[in-house]
C-alpha cells in the first residue's frame, strides 16, 4: 500500500522532471575545416548538447579586409554539421574567424573563436585510378604505378603543385616501404621478387600542406619468370670452371717448368778464349794475357836472359880438295839479332852447319854467349820469322864475321857491336893457300835489309879495320871485291848469297850438292838463312 | 577582361621568346630555379612555424581588439586564384619582389631576437631563421636578375616600410607571442611570392606541361 503511494508519486516526480529539463544547447565545437584545392573550403562542427529542445546550428564568420559579421553560406553541400565556402567566398591570404553557435528555444551556445587562413588548411583529396602494371623485360621484370591527380585540383595553371607520394608492400611482410614520386604521377620500382604479391597505394599535398588519404590498395602478382635458362647457364659456367681449375693446378705445381719454357735464362757474355771464372777468380797473369795476345800472336815465352840462341849460318867455300886438316871449313855463322826490343821474343832455332873437321872452327855456341855478354843485357832469343813480326831493330845490326881458324880468338876480335843487342855472326873460313894466317876478321857487310828479317848480306874478307866497327853501308850497286853478291832473296826468309873471291871472274854459281870436298864441307854455293818456324802456338 | 588577358599572355609569351633567344640562360630555366628557391624558403617557414606553435600556448585572438596587421597587409594582392591569374606577369614579378624586399629587415629582427628566446627547441629555431635569410638573399639576387629580363614594369618594387620591433614586450610570453607573429606573417608572404613565381613558370613553360 505505502509502497504502491511511493511507487506514483515517483512517477509523478519524475514526469514533472522531465518536463522541465529543456536547456539551452551546449557548446558546440569547431572541429577543422579543409580546403582540398586552394579554392574552396568547408568547416565542420560538432554540436554540444541539444538540451532537449530543437536546436539550430549557425556558423559565423569575421574575415580580414571584410566588415562586418557574415554567415555561412551553405549548410548542405558538405553534410550536417557543416559549412561549406565555395569559390566566391573563400580568399587566400586573409584571417577567418569562425564561430558557430548553437541555439534553441531555451538559448544560445557559441563554440569558441576558430582562427584560420585557407593556406593553412590545404588537404587534397585522394590522386585516382591508380595502375599497377607488371613490365616483363629481358633482365628481369619491373613493377610499373601510375596514377592521376584529384578531380578537383587544377594542375594547368600553376596555382596549385601537387606533390606525391607512394608506398608499396610485398604480401608476406607488413612493412611499408615509401617512396616519394614528387610530381610526376608515375612510377618504377625495379627488382622485385618473382611470384610476388605487391600492393601499392598513393596519396599527395598540395604546396607544402597536409597529405591526403592513402588510396585504396591496389594488388598486382608478378609472375614466376623462367628460370630455366640462368640454370642452364650455371651448369655451363660450373663444367667450365672444373678444367680452368685444374689448369691453374697444373700451372702452379709446375711453375718451374713454365718459368724456364716462358722466360728462359738469358746467356751471358762470352769472349772465345776466356775463362770467365778465371777472369772472375782474379788471375790476372792469365787473363791479361788471355786479352792482350790474340791468336796470331806468337808464342811467347820468357826472357832467358843468360842464355843467348842464335842462328849460326855457316858456309863452305868449295876448297880444294884438301885434307881433313886442312880442311877448312868456311862457316858463315849469321847470327840472326834477336828482337831487341823486350815486348817480344823471337825464336828461332839455330842451326849450324858443323863440320867434323879437326880443326873445327869454333863453332860452338858456347863461345858466343859471352861475347854476347858484352852486349846489354839482352840477349838473343828466338826469332820467329813470322810474316807479321817486324824486328825493330833492324838497323842495329850488325854483322860479324869471324873467320875460322883455329885461333879460338876469333870472338875476340869481334867487332864490337854497335848496339847492345843481338848480332850477326858469319865464320868464314879463309882460304888455306894465300891468307891462311893472316889473321883476318871478315866482316860481311849487310848490304840490305828487308822488312821481313831478310838481310842481304855480303861476304867478303874485309881487312880488319883499326877502327873496329863494321860499316854500315848500302852498297846497292858497287860490288867491290870485299864484297859478296846476294843472289837471291827467297820468300820464306831465305837469302841466298853468291860467293865471289877476288880472283873468280865468274859468278857462277857454284853447284848444289853434293860436294866431292868430302865431308868436311859441302860447297854450298848458295847460303841461306833457314829459320825454323817457331814452334804452335798454343 | 578574357580577352585583355589573351592578348597580355600572348604579348608575354612573344617577349619571352625574344627573350629566351637572345638570353644565355633561358627565363625557363630562371623560373624554375626561383620556384625551387621560394618553395623551400616557404616550406622552411611552415616547419618554422609548427615548430614555434608546439610550445607556444594558443592564444585566443578576438575581432577585439582588432589584432594586428602583417607589415605587408597594405600591398595589394591577388587573395584567389581568378584574382591572380589575372595579373600580368610583370605585376607578378614586382608583388613578388616587393614582398621579399619588405622582408630583409624583419628577418635580421627575428635572427637577433631568437637567439635571446625562451623556447625549448631555441637552438634549432635560430638555425632556421638563419637559414631563412640566406635563401631569401638568394631568391631576390635571383629575382633581379629575372625581373631585369622581363622589363621595367617588372622591376618595380613597393615599398613597404618595417616599423621595427618596439612592440615587442619584455616578458617572455610577450616575446614569444611577437615572435610567432611575425613568423606567422612571414609563412603567408613566403606562401603568396612561392604562388606567384609557380604561376609565372607555368606560364612561361607551355611546352613542357610537367612544369605545372
Amino acid at each position: 500500500m505505502w509502497r504502491d503511494l511511493g511507487l506514483a508519486v515517483l512517477v509523478l516526480l519524475s514526469a514533472a522532471v522531465e518536463s522541465n529539463s529543456t536547456s539551452p544547447p551546449g557548446k558546440p565545437v569547431l572541429l577543422s575545416c579543409r580546403s582540398p584545392e586552394k579554392e574552396t573550403f568547408t568547416c565542420w562542427w560538432e554540436p554540444g548538447s541539444d538540451g532537449g529542445l530543437p536546436t539550430t546550428y549557425r556558423l559565423y564568420y569575421e574575415r580580414e579586409r571584410l566588415e562586418g559579421v557574415h554567415e555561412c553560406p551553405d549548410y548542405w553541400s558538405a553534410g550536417s554539421n557543416s559549412c561549406f565556402f565555395n569559390k566566391t567566398h573563400t580568399l587566400i591570404w586573409v584571417d577567418y574567424y569562425l564561430t558557430v553557435v548553437a541555439s534553441n528555444a531555451l538559448g544560445n551556445a557559441t563554440s569558441d573563436i576558430f582562427k584560420m587562413d585557407v593556406m593553412e588548411i590545404m588537404k587534397p583529396n585522394v590522386p585516382e585510378n591508380v595502375t599497377l602494371l607488371v613490365v616483363e623485360t629481358e633482365d628481369s621484370p619491373y613493377l610499373h604505378i601510375r596514377w592521376e591527380h584529384p578531380r578537383n585540383t587544377d594542375t594547368e595553371s600553376g596555382w596549385v603543385t601537387i606533390k606525391y607520394e607512394l608506398r608499396i608492400k610485398q604480401e608476406k611482410n607488413n612493412k611499408w616501404k615509401e617512396y616519394m614520386s614528387g610530381t610526376q604521377s608515375h612510377f618504377s620500382l625495379y627488382s622485385i621478387a618473382p611470384g610476388g604479391v605487391y600492393t601499392v597505394q598513393v596519396r599527395c599535398k598540395l604546396d607544402h600542406g597536409s597529405w591526403s588519404e592513402w588510396t585504396n590498395s591496389t594488388n598486382v602478382k608478378v609472375p614466376n619468370y623462367v628460370q630455366n635458362e640462368r640454370s642452364f647457364w650455371i651448369l655451363v659456367a660450373t663444367l667450365s670452371a672444373i678444367p680452368f681449375m685444374a689448369a691453374m693446378c697444373i700451372l702452379i705445381v709446375k711453375r718451374e717448368n713454365v718459368k724456364q719454357c716462358v722466360l728462359p735464362p738469358v746467356p751471358g757474355p762470352k769472349i772465345r778464349g776466356v775463362d770467365f771464372h778465371l777472369l772472375m777468380s782474379g788471375q790476372s797473369e792469365d787473363s791479361t794475357n788471355a786479352l792482350i795476345i790474340n791468336q796470331n800472336f806468337p808464342l811467347i815465352v820468357g826472357w832467358k836472359d843468360q842464355m843467348e840462341e842464335y842462328l849460326i849460318v855457316t858456309e863452305n867455300d868449295i876448297g880444294p880438295p884438301s885434307d881433313a886438316s886442312h880442311c877448312q871449313k868456311r862457316k858463315k855463322s849469321l847470327i840472326i839479332p834477336a828482337g831487341f826490343c823486350s815486348d817480344w821474343e823471337i825464336q828461332c832455332k839455330s842451326t849450324h852447319i858443323q863440320n867434323d873437321c879437326a880443326g873445327g872452327t869454333k863453332n860452338e855456341t858456347g863461345n858466343f854467349p859471352k861475347n854476347n855478354k858484352s852486349l846489354s843485357g839482352e840477349s838473343l832469343s828466338y826469332m820467329e820469322p813470322s810474316k807479321l813480326q817486324k824486328q825493330q831493330c833492324l838497323g842495329q845490326n850488325f854483322v860479324n864475321t869471324e873467320a875460322t881458324d883455329p885461333s879460338p880468338l876469333n870472338y875476340d876480335n869481334a867487332v864490337k857491336p854497335f848496339t847492345n843487342s843481338g848480332y850477326v855472326d858469319i865464320r868464314k873460313h879463309v882460304e888455306n893457300t894465300q891468307e891462311v894466317n893472316v889473321k883476318q876478321v871478315d866482316y860481311s857487310r849487310v848490304e840490305d835489309v828487308n822488312g821481313d828479317n831478310v838481310f842481304i848480306l855480303n861476304n867478303k874478307n874485309l881487312a880488319f879495320n883499326s877502327s873496329g866497327y863494321m860499316d854500315f853501308q848500302r852498297q846497292e850497286e858497287k860490288l867491290s871485291e870485299d864484297y859478296s853478291r846476294v843472289k837471291e832473296v827467297g820468300s820464306n826468309n831465305v837469302v841466298v848469297l853468291q860467293i865471289q873471291d877476288m880472283s873468280a871472274d865468274t859468278k857462277n854459281p857454284h853447284a848444289t850438292g853434293a860436294h866431292k870436298m868430302g865431308v868436311c864441307t859441302e860447297l854450298i854455293n848458295s847460303e841461306y838463312i833457314d829459320t825454323i818456324p817457331a814452334p804452335p802456338l798454343m | 577582361m578574357a580577352h585583355r588577358e589573351t592578348n597580355g599572355s600572348k604579348l608575354f609569351i612573344t617577349v619571352l621568346c625574344m627573350v629566351a633567344a637572345c638570353s644565355a640562360v633561358p627565363i625557363n630555366d630562371l623560373l624554375d630555379r626561383a620556384s625551387q628557391r621560394s618553395d623551400m624558403l616557404h616550406s622552411l617557414s611552415t616547419t618554422l612555424t609548427k615548430d614555434l606553435s608546439n610550445h607556444v600556448p594558443p592564444v585566443g585572438w578576438t575581432m577585439m581588439p582588432r589584432p594586428p596587421l602583417c607589415h605587408t597587409s597594405s600591398l595589394q594582392t591577388p587573395n584567389d586564384k581568378e584574382q591572380a591569374l589575372q595579373l600580368s606577369e610583370s605585376d607578378l614579378m614586382s608583388l613578388a619582389r616587393s614582398l621579399l624586399q619588405a622582408w630583409q629587415d624583419p628577418l635580421v629582427d627575428l635572427s637577433n631576437s631568437a637567439n635571446s628566446l625562451l623556447h625549448p627547441s631555441q637552438s634549432s629555431i635560430s638555425n632556421k631563421i638563419r637559414e631563412l635569410q640566406e635563401h631569401s638573399k638568394s631568391l631576390g639576387d635571383g629575382l633581379d636578375i629575372l625581373s631585369g629580363k622581363m622589363g621595367p614594369a617588372a622591376q618595380a618594387i613597393s615599398s613597404l616600410p618595417y616599423r621595427g620591433s618596439n612592440d615587442i614586450g619584455e616578458d617572455n610570453i610577450s616575446k614569444l607571442t611577437n615572435f610567432h607573429f611575425l613568423l606567422s606573417c612571414f609563412r603567408r608572404d613566403s606562401h603568396k611570392i612561392d604562388s606567384f613565381l609557380k604561376v609565372l613558370r607555368c606560364r612561361a613553360a607551355k611546352v613542357q606541361p610537367e612544369m605545372c
